[in-house]
């Protein structure tokens, strides 16, 4: 983006919107910072109006410690050196040799550190460390780092992963910045003499991108489908047999083997991974089984092995996970699976695996990355797959009749209602911002959203978790709203495609008629909402009456918990 | 109006939208509210990018209207062609 189109896009943006108000928080002049910040912000979110304030010029730690008082819904915040001391930028001439540099840096960087942590909590914030060189005064030639300037870094490190484990604090990768933005093309010495603002146009750019990227984050994919022959492996196993196909270095197939180890990577963090080939089943079977094979079998769930067409395997272990397309990636190597599969399920992101190309297959893995990147890992991710296992028996089981009904009530199931929960458990606003079919009108929230909804007045908020005799689901359901006297109003409720079948949304509603006499839902439909609409049949309020007239026996075990801050359902 | 004034007048109503046509063709420091220290570094940065110049620091004072900035813009790119 040049700047003359960021100051454009910044001039053209609509009024009215839902504001995303965000604080910039840097010790040098805004300048064009604040411009392109603005730009990438609005290019992301064209409907709502960006208010960007920025604080005190100068001080970059006063700016932070008045962030609790501050009503900005987002911070972005950007560290350079000279903000750990002035002595170590170009502005000052107060000695670039100072033996105290580093103990007064370490200072500055716990001040930093503990006005990051008194942060509201529903505040959302990225932190830019450092991307500009050290001024050059230090005892060795600029070829060899001194001691000096690595006792910067590293205590710069420490109070980075320090503030990358707290709740909503984002810190930018420094090492991803490097291959958009080059560290020489960085640093305009012209500007920051003359103007206090020390990045060139170019680094503005990349950098605001970078942060308002990360500010505005997607929801993370949920799940890869994948090929075999040619992608998992190389060779095909029909021709080559299961000892046959390779993906190490020996055989010229590392990139192969790369792919899987990122698989397995994915699958420990959660991801969900299944196969569409077209193979006969016993032979790609025996490949998948090899000892050597980097992506251990029992990680894959459920494969589609078979010669029909791949769009109706992806069907298939879509309806399995009970996810939707847009959740979920299709890597092939041929061209022709991928605008079936692409032409079948739109929304799926699918990607051609590299031929022999070693810079797409580099960037292959790189995008994998950024697709499933999630801010943290939940227990839930932990056990996902097993869940989804169990599940299969469990919906097996009750789709038959008054078998069913015995199967539900033999199933051991404990539902745990946690009422205000924490609001640093990130699960549970990631179950409102994920969940698409049981969702009660599809309406997402910001941190700050939804720190207002659940803390307000006679607000109610529920997280709720389920385990059976086949396993934990882990936390499934969330369900928030107002109490307005004996009438309950919901405006928020969602619950995982995993949780179906299990009678989970009646024993919510019964929870919540302990108390209210009657629920009013602000129900919406959307184009993927179908589940929630059943449920509620088309009605937007129930009484108690009616609830009890036709709630299904439940044979829940109950547990409820409380928060420790607002009014709970006993 | 050449080329190089009418994208001038193209910086500056990316500069300074609420300014007409006529109105920049007058600007100046003292007659344009809105051109602080802040309009005039981004002015200059916008100019660098539109003509694919560095523009002297030194000299940016001396660039306090239109027409000046016109006539220095028109020196510079010939001298740099």
């Amino acid at each position: 983006m040049k700047l003359a189109e960021a100051l454009s896009i910044g001039q053209k943006a609509r009024t009215g919107g839902a504001s995303y108000t965000v604080l910039l928080a840097c010790g040098f002049s805004p300048l064009h910072l604040q411009t392109f910040l603005r730009g990438h912000l609005q290019r992301v979110l064209p409907e709502r109006t960006i208010e960007l304030g920025t604080g005190l010029y100068g001080s970059l730690a006063d700016t932070l410690e008045q962030l609790p008082a501050s009503s900005s819904k987002a911070a972005a915040v950007f560290i350079e050196w000279p903000d750990l001391d002035p002595r170590l930028g170009y502005r000052s001439l107060g000695g670039w040799g100072s033996a105290d540099l580093l103990s007064s840096a370490e200072a500055m960087l716990a001040r930093l550190g503990k006005a990051i942590q008194a942060k509201p909590p529903a505040l959302r914030m990225v932190v830019s460390l450092p991307t500009l060189a050290l001024p050059p005064g230090f005892h060795t030639s600029g070829w060899q780092a001194s001691a000096g300037e690595l006792a910067l870094e590293s205590a710069l490190s420490e109070f980075a992963c320090k503030i990358s484990l707290l709740p909503g604090v984002l810190v930018l990768n420094r090492q991803r910045l490097a291959l958009t933005s080059p560290v020489q093309e960085r640093y305009d010495f012209r500007s920051d003499l003359n103007a206090g603002f020390p990045y060139s146009i170019k680094h503005t750019d990349l950098l605001a991108e970078a942060v308002a990227g990360l500010l505005t984050l997607a929801a993370p994919k949920k799940g890869l489908i994948s090929d075999l022959d040619d992608t998992m492996w190389r060779g095909i196993v029909g021709e080559d047999g299961p000892d046959g196909v390779c993906w190490d270095l020996a055989g010229h197939a590392q990139m192969h083997g790369l792919y899987q180890q990122m698989l397995r990577t994915l699958a420990d963090h959660g991801v969900l991974l299944g196969i569409a080939s077209k193979n006969n089943a016993e032979t790609a079977e025996k490949a998948l089984q090899r000892p050597d094979f980097v992506l251990k079998r029992e990680k894959i769930f459920p494969a589609e092995i078979h010669w029909q067409a791949k769009s109706g395997s992806v069907g298939r272990i879509l309806k399995t996970w009970n996810i939707g397309a847009d959740s979920v990636v299709f890597v092939d190597d041929s061209p022709m699976e991928i605008e079936e599969v692409r032409a079948a399920h739109p929304g799926i992101e699918c990607i051609l695996f590299p031929k022999g190309d070693y810079a797409a297959g580099f960037a292959l893995l790189q995008r994998l990355r950024d697709l499933f990147g999630k801010q943290a890992l939940s227990e839930e991710d932990a056990f996902r797959l097993e869940s989804i296992r169990n599940s299969q028996q469990f919906l097996e089981g009750v789709s038959g009749g008054d078998l069913a009904e015995q199967f539900l009530s033999s199933a051991e199931a404990t539902v745990t209602f946690e009422w205000n929960p924490p609001v640093e458990d990130g699960r549970v606003l990631e179950l409102v911002n994920k969940t698409n079919q049981f969702n009660l009108n599809g309406r997402r929230f910001t941190e700050a959203e939804w720190h207002q909804l659940t803390t307000a007045s006679g607000s109610f908020v529920a997280s709720v978790s389920y385990q059976d005799k086949f396993g934990p689901l882990g936390k499934i359901a969330v369900i928030a709203g107002q109490e307005n006297g004996s009438t309950w109003n919901v405006e928020a409720w969602v619950m995982s495609c995993r949780a179906f079948s299990r009678r989970i949304e009646y024993q919510t509603l019964k929870q919540l008629f302990a108390k209210a006499e009657r629920i009013q839902f602000a129900y919406r439909e959307t184009p993927k909402n179908g589940p929630a609409k059943d449920f509620l049949r088309g009605e937007s309020v129930l009484t108690r009456a009616e609830f009890e007239a036709n709630c299904p026996p439940l044979y829940h075990r109950i547990e409820n918990h409380h928060g420790q801050h607002r009014r709970a359902v006993s | 109006m050449d080329n190089i004034e009418e994208r001038l007048v193209k910086v500056f109503e990316t500069v300074f939208p609420d300014l007409t046509v006529d109105q920049i063709h007058a600007a100046s420091q003292s007659t344009v509210s809105t051109w602080d220290s802040v309009a005039a570094i981004t002015l200059m940065n916008v100019m660098e990018e539109e003509f694919g110049i560095e523009i002297d620091f030194d000299r940016a004072a001396e660039l306090s209207s239109f027409s000046e900035i016109l006539g220095y813009v028109k020196e510079t790119v010939a001298a740099s062609a």
